[in-house]
């Protein structure tokens, strides 16, 4: 059976049965890097991706649940030379250390911002309470995600 | 080509330092990696500040056996302190190179030349390193005496430097080891014994017993089974596959001896054999206590912790021409190279080690147990293999932070001074040995002592008395180093007594240190870090508070000292904490932290504020909430539920006082700052509650415990579970073997005459019409569920279904003429339908829901038939088998249908309208759906009358009733029914799941009036509400409200489990979870069965798109889902009965599960 889906604004058809994980295809298949495994049962937020501009976990997600909808996955978002506004907020305030869990901040924290373009800091620490990472970041993410609400609201102008 | 090489000779021969390429491009070598801390970017820097170069044109090339120094392992924050020393020379002997071939073109001395921005000027003119160096190709030895610069000539050093690695990190570009991908590559999982987490035993490699090949030989994808001694992996085309394939393989296991009781850390540690090492002994220790004014004998203990990196363990390697490469993310590659070697009984010259980033590990995780797997699985097949270990590998696995054990006692001189100290330390712990090299038996699986107890065994004060040894042990289970090392609960055992000895004495805990320091730069340090933070002087606990909150401040000190003892000093640190204690639930929350450090000459201030403040979250997270826990053989944390971290709403405020010393050599800040965390927690406890927490982590439950004065509760509340993940392997094989003996027939023995076999009917001898009602009555018959097996060809039948008399399998229902239903004419069809009789006149069992189908239509069934007829033949055999008696005998079945059948098509109902007619017919007749949802008699029978739909069970599923009288809070509504029936889910209700999932697919072939059909009968069924319910939203409310409230260790362990759906807060997420938990009638049940299923086994993505649960069966004991049951009973159905024997429930459905 064949599934239609859209990634980063590409369409793409797969013969694999409807219930293939969604990280898997997209990492294996499609050769991305910015959704990562950490879990495979949606507790760590490193496998993030937006489908329809929706946070979702990839690790639960099916292939099947995913066909003709629209994935956006990090690189979807910008590039290094380009990057969209939360990822340049992510890099101006180093929001990383070693990153692995970069991937899930920041997608996280774009599809917040879509929904309620101006939280603030308890917000966004509750939206990322389910986001988790080793290296303590926290601190640094936290000023990245309030960065990234004042360059959004400026691209957004 | 290069155009100047800067090398040493190393262990093996020469080794590259830094190399200019013609292009003038700068490329620096070091043997040490970046573990996720931005050590890349400050190597970067010291690069860049001896070459006057923008520090963004310096490239690193870090830990590549075949291209870096042997440096040695990348631990102890070491790598500023001494792996950059050669570096930064070679980096000044490039200089001085660069400056003289100036002088030469230019003819002036190199004095009068200026070097800036990698552009040399001099009185003739300017070149840039790629000009210097055209045509030129100089390779020079390292003079370790080249000049380098001093402090006051830096201009990189010492500024903040943006990280290098970010752009490409945030945006997807960046290749973690696991993201590289070979041409031609497969994927290998593999199978790890039940020694979850052992090293040491003569068991190990020693306890696989069999493996089932044929057990698997269907499944696609599959490559390779590898098995050597212990060692077990499958290698399949794609990683899904491989997981599957591994899941299902059927492998017998030896089970290992017990552990001894981990539970009880100081009574285990105190037994266990050790080697008491003395590291200092001055004065006269027993002397001074005799005399002492006070004495204080104190023991602190330390949990096992995992270092808990968030990414898995990964590797890839390919095995070709007799050479082997590795990509690796490891912290150590010529170690890494050392074991491979051995594993494979290869030279090491034959082997490279790429060195990829991964995921911060803060220690020895499975980084390089992957590799050892990796290549063996590349040997095996000959092609490149990529292992990813599962997170329950990693958990299982990855070599513990020890747990430890400090027993001290000290006394206070006549004159207040501390001047007796007699400390021993517990700490099992080694270097972690490659666990490929011990399943497959390459080393020795003997208990192997190390000697890293001793870091920051020596207090950092004067005391005139003073005895300090170690205990060398094994490690019990697994362990190996992690941040901090021993000096972390060394240093909470020295802060914590000195603490309780100021107390004694009556005087303030920070002037009472001050008294006993000698280092004016240590002095310093405490004296800043305690005024910065607003540091409050007292003679005793202060005891603040405020209703149910204490408050209080403590205070402590470290320098954590690394490397063989006696050690190298790094950073030192100091922490002022203040926390909030809530005294009804125990909850501590750390509300500020002031962390005042000393490092030295700082490269990157900024990368060493964010080491800084990743120490305070992490010992935070290490402090209040983690300890790994063990069942009686193996470790038994297997996910983020059961091991969680701190969180961001954890955060406390957290700043910094970095001391300015550009004058002093730059010291290790990796680690220094989690140092004095646990003590400076336990200490600030003390001051708001007068009580002392001697032993981590300080859950709600021990501090509650000790508040009351009563004796510590273990870290897990529960009982540990007994063997629970193999009890089950042994349990399915079990089933497997029975299962070929107990399977029940379908057929009994014939009492009707037989209906001859006949020709199968021409094709296209029907309508397209009648096709397409066919494939209609099909669908709402959802025939497809039960005549397709597990992973089996649909509709070829051999699906076990049981019932309480047995198994039956359910028949092969294409029109294959030997084993399904092509020799079967209308008539034999009909009758099979409508009286239970199959074809050849036995009497079919009623888990055939004849007695449903007998309802349906002469038309309706004559298009049944002819859609049957059309579909593709399949030969397929269904096992035979036998019924347990009494219904295995003749006669029995057909009084069963005098009793219990009327076999009559559904006759209208003349005083309802058509549509709930309509809807009768589908939901009576084809539909069937009281075969579930309608309890059944002690005969097997439905119950009718009031109990007709009254909910039924279902392959250990809940069946909910369907007549209006189910226990879910929110009535079923007949759009509530509609919007269930139609997309798999309702908002009110929550989503279809286990055996409903495939109906609600079914019923995609039903047109919408169908649907509004059955919902409009449903909801006639329901008895008027007796009290007006709830509005939905008072009910999400009340029942978030109290999710999020719950403190004890169920309430975390569903937060970190299940809280990313199941508590969103204000992120909308993609999931299966459309419903607050406290609609779902599972929860309301009488019985757990339904909700635990449901976790067992997660919930399918409903046919309208949308995420699925996934099934925690791998991940959570049986004990951990008990907890969570019961849980979300008490506080989302809180006027309903308690579950009981939730434990024992969940076994039994674990064992069912198919
Ligand atoms: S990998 Fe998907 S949430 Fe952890
Ligand atoms: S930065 Fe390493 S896990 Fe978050």
């Amino acid at each position: 059976m064949t599934i239609r889906l859209a990634v980063n604004g590409q369409d793409h058809a797969f013969d694999l049965p409807p219930q293939t994980s969604l990280l898997e295809v997209l990492r294996n298949d499609l050769g991305l890097n910015g959704p990562k495994y950490g879990c495979g049962y949606g507790e760590c937020g490193a496998c993030s991706v937006l489908v329809d501009g929706q946070a979702a976990r990839a690790c639960v997600m099916t292939l099947g649940a995913v066909a003709g909808r629209q994935v956006t996955t990090l690189e979807g978002l910008g590039t290094p030379e380009a990057p969209h506004p939360v990822q340049r907020a992510f890099i101006e305030e180093e929001g990383a250390q070693c990153g692995y869990c970069l991937n899930g901040m920041i997608v996280t924290v774009t599809a917040l911002l879509r929904d309620t373009p101006a939280p603030d800091r308890a917000t966004l620490a509750r939206a990322l309470r389910h986001n988790l990472c080793r290296c303590g970041t926290h601190l640094e993410i936290l000023r990245a995600a309030e960065r990234a609400v004042t360059l959004m609201a400026e691209a957004r102008k | 080509m290069t155009a100047l090489t800067i090398w040493r000779t190393g262990k093996a021969g020469p080794e590259t330092l830094l190399e200019i390429d013609p292009a003038g491009t700068v490329t620096g070598f070091n043997g040490h990696v970046d573990l996720g801390t931005g050590i890349r970017t400050a190597l970067g820097q010291i690069v860049a500040e001896e070459l006057d170069l923008p520090p963004a044109r310096v490239r690193m090339v870090l830990g590549d056996t075949a291209r870096t120094p042997d440096q040695g392992p990348t631990i102890a924050s070491e790598t500023i302190q001494f792996a950059a020393v050669p570096l930064r020379a070679a980096a000044a002997q490039a200089r001085a190179i660069l400056l003289a071939l100036a002088a030469a073109r230019f003819g002036c001395p190199p004095g009068a030349l200026t070097l800036r921005d990698g552009v040399v000027t001099g009185g003739a003119g300017t070149a840039d390193f790629a000009a210097l160096l055209a045509n030129q190709s100089i390779r020079a030895e390292l003079d370790p005496a080249a000049r380098v610069k001093t402090p006051a000539e830096y201009r990189t050093v010492g500024r903040s430097s943006p990280r290098v690695d970010l752009p490409g990190k945030a945006t997807g570009t960046w290749t973690y080891v696991h993201d590289v991908r070979l041409p031609g590559m497969l994927h290998g999982h593999v199978l790890r014994p039940p020694y979850a987490g052992r090293d040491s035993g003569p068991f190990i490699g020693h306890s696989l017993l069999a493996v089932d090949e044929a057990s698997v030989a269907h499944l696609p994808g599959l490559v390779a089974i590898v098995r050597i001694r212990d060692f077990l992996a499958v290698v399949a085309e794609r990683e899904g596959q491989a997981r599957t394939i591994a899941e299902a393989l059927k492998v017998r296991w030896a089970l290992p001896p017990e552990l001894p009781d981990l539970g009880n850390i100081a009574g285990t540690l105190r037994d266990l054999p050790a080697t008491k090492r003395m590291l200092t002994d001055r004065g006269d220790v027993e002397a001074a206590l005799s005399r002492a004014k006070v004495q204080l004998a104190r023991s602190y203990s330390w949990p096992w912790q995992m270092h808990g990196s968030i990414g898995p363990s990964c590797a890839v390697a390919r095995f070709e021409g007799g050479r082997l490469e590795i990509w690796s993310g490891t912290q150590n590659p010529h170690m890494l190279r050392g074991d491979i070697a051995r594993l494979m009984e290869m030279p090491e010259e034959a082997i490279d080690i790429h060195r990829h980033e991964a995921a911060g590990c803060y220690g020895r995780n499975c980084a390089d147990d992957v590799c050892g797997d990796a290549a063996l699985l590349a040997r095996a097949v000959g092609r490149p293999v990529r292992v990813q270990l599962t997170r329950e590998q990693e958990h299982l696995w990855e070599p513990k932070g020890a747990a430890q054990l400090m027993d001290v006692r000290g006394g206070l001189g006549e004159d207040g001074r501390f001047d007796a100290y007699d400390f021993e330390t517990r700490y099992p712990s080694n270097r972690g040995p490659n666990l490929a090299l011990l399943l497959t038996g390459a080393i020795a699986p003997s208990p192997q002592p190390s000697d890293m107890g001793d870091r920051t065994a020596i207090p950092p004060y004067r005391i005139e008395n003073l005895r300090v040894a170690v205990h060398d042990m094994a490690p019990i289970v697994r362990a190996s180093w992690f941040r901090g090392v021993s000096a972390l609960p060394n240093t909470f055992a020295h802060e914590s007594f000195i603490d309780e000895l100021a107390a004694e004495a009556g005087e303030d805990p920070v002037a009472f240190r001050l008294r006993h320091i000698d280092d004016a730069r240590t002095a310093e340090l405490i004296r800043r870090t305690a005024e910065e933070g607003g540091w409050q002087p007292r003679s005793g606990p202060r005891l603040h508070g405020e209703g149910d909150f204490a408050f209080g401040q403590g205070f402590a000190y470290a320098t954590y000292v690394h490397g063989t003892f006696p050690g190298v000093a790094a950073a030192q640190a100091a922490w002022m904490a203040e926390v909030a204690v809530n005294r009804r639930t125990g909850e501590v929350s750390l509300t500020k932290v002031l962390v005042g450090q000393d490092s030295g000459l700082m490269i990157n201030p900024d990368g060493v504020r964010h080491q800084l403040h990743g120490n305070v979250v992490q010992s935070l997270s290490r402090t209040l909430t983690e300890a790994v826990t063990f069942d009686a053989i193996s470790v038994a944390d297997q996910d983020w539920g059961a091991y969680p971290l701190a969180r961001f709403e954890d955060l406390p405020e957290v700043r910094s006082v970095l001391i300015e010393r550009p004058e002093e050599p730059p010291l290790g800040v990796g680690e220094s700052a989690s140092v004095p965390s646990a003590a400076a927690i336990a200490n600030a406890i003390f001051d708001a509650t007068g009580v002392r927490m001697r032993e981590l982590p300080f859950t709600p439950e021990r501090v509650r415990a000790a508040l009351a004065g009563a004796p510590m509760p273990r870290a897990l509340a529960a009982p540990p579970p007994r063997r629970r993940r193999f009890a089950r392997m042994a349990a399915t094989l079990a089933a497997g073997i029975a299962g070929g003996l107990m399977a029940g027939a379908v057929a009994f023995p014939a009492l009707r005459a037989e209906i001859p076999r006949s020709a199968p009917p021409a094709a296209g001898l029907w309508s397209a019409e009648t096709l397409a009602r066919g494939r209609q009555v099909f669908a709402a018959g959802d025939c497809a569920a039960c005549h397709t097996a597990e992973g089996g060809v649909p509709l070829t039948g051999g699906r076990a279904i049981e019932t309480p008399f047995g198994t039956v399998h359910s028949t092969n229902l294409t029109p294959d003429p030997e084993t399904g239903l092509g020799a079967w004419s209308y008539p034999a069809f009909a009758r099979a339908m409508r009286e239970g009789i199959s074809r050849d006149g036995h009497h079919l069992y009623p888990a055939f829901p004849y007695t449903a189908f007998a309802r349906i239509t002469e038309d309706d069934m004559q298009a049944l038939y002819a859609y049957i007829q059309s579909l593709p033949p399949v030969r397929a055999e269904v096992p035979p088998g036998r019924m347990i008696a009494p219904v295995n005998l003749r006669g029995t079945m057909a009084a069963w249908n005098a009793l219990f059948h009327t076999a009559t098509p559904f006759t209208p109902d003349p005083a309802q309208g058509a549509v709930w007619n309509r809807g009768a017919y589908l939901v009576e007749g084809a539909g069937h759906c009281a075969s579930c949802h309608s309890p059944r008699n002690a005969l097997g029978a439905e119950r009718t009358g009031a109990a007709h739909l009254a909910g039924g069970t279902v392959g250990g599923w809940t069946a909910p009733a369907l007549n209006g009288t189910g226990p879910g809070p929110l009535a079923w509504t007949e759009a509530d029914l509609y919007d269930y029936l139609r997309d798999g889910r309702s908002n009110r209700h929550g989503a279809a799941a286990g055996p409903m999932a495939p109906v609600i697919a079914a019923l995609a072939e039903l047109p919408d009036s169908d649907i509004r059909a059955m919902a409009t009968y449903l909801a006639s069924l329901a008895p008027a509400p007796a009290a007006p319910e709830p509005t939905a939203e008072t009910l999400a409310a009340t029942a978030q409200e109290a999710l999020e409230t719950a403190t004890d260790p169920a309430a975390r362990l569903f937060t970190a489990a299940c809280g990313s759906c199941h508590m969103p807060g204000p992120l909308r997420l993609a999931s299966a979870a459309t419903v607050p938990l406290a609609f779902s009638s599972t929860v309301h049940a009488e019985r757990p069965d339904g909700l635990i299923h449901a976790i067992l086994e997660g919930v399918p993505a409903t046919p309208g798109g949308g995420a699925s649960m996934p099934g925690f069966a791998p991940a959570l004991s049986d004990a951990r889902i008990a907890e969570i049951a019961g849980f979300l009973r008490r506080t989302l159905a809180p006027g309903k009965a308690e579950w009981t024997g939730l434990t024992e429930t969940v076994a039994r459905a674990r064992a069912t599960r198919h």
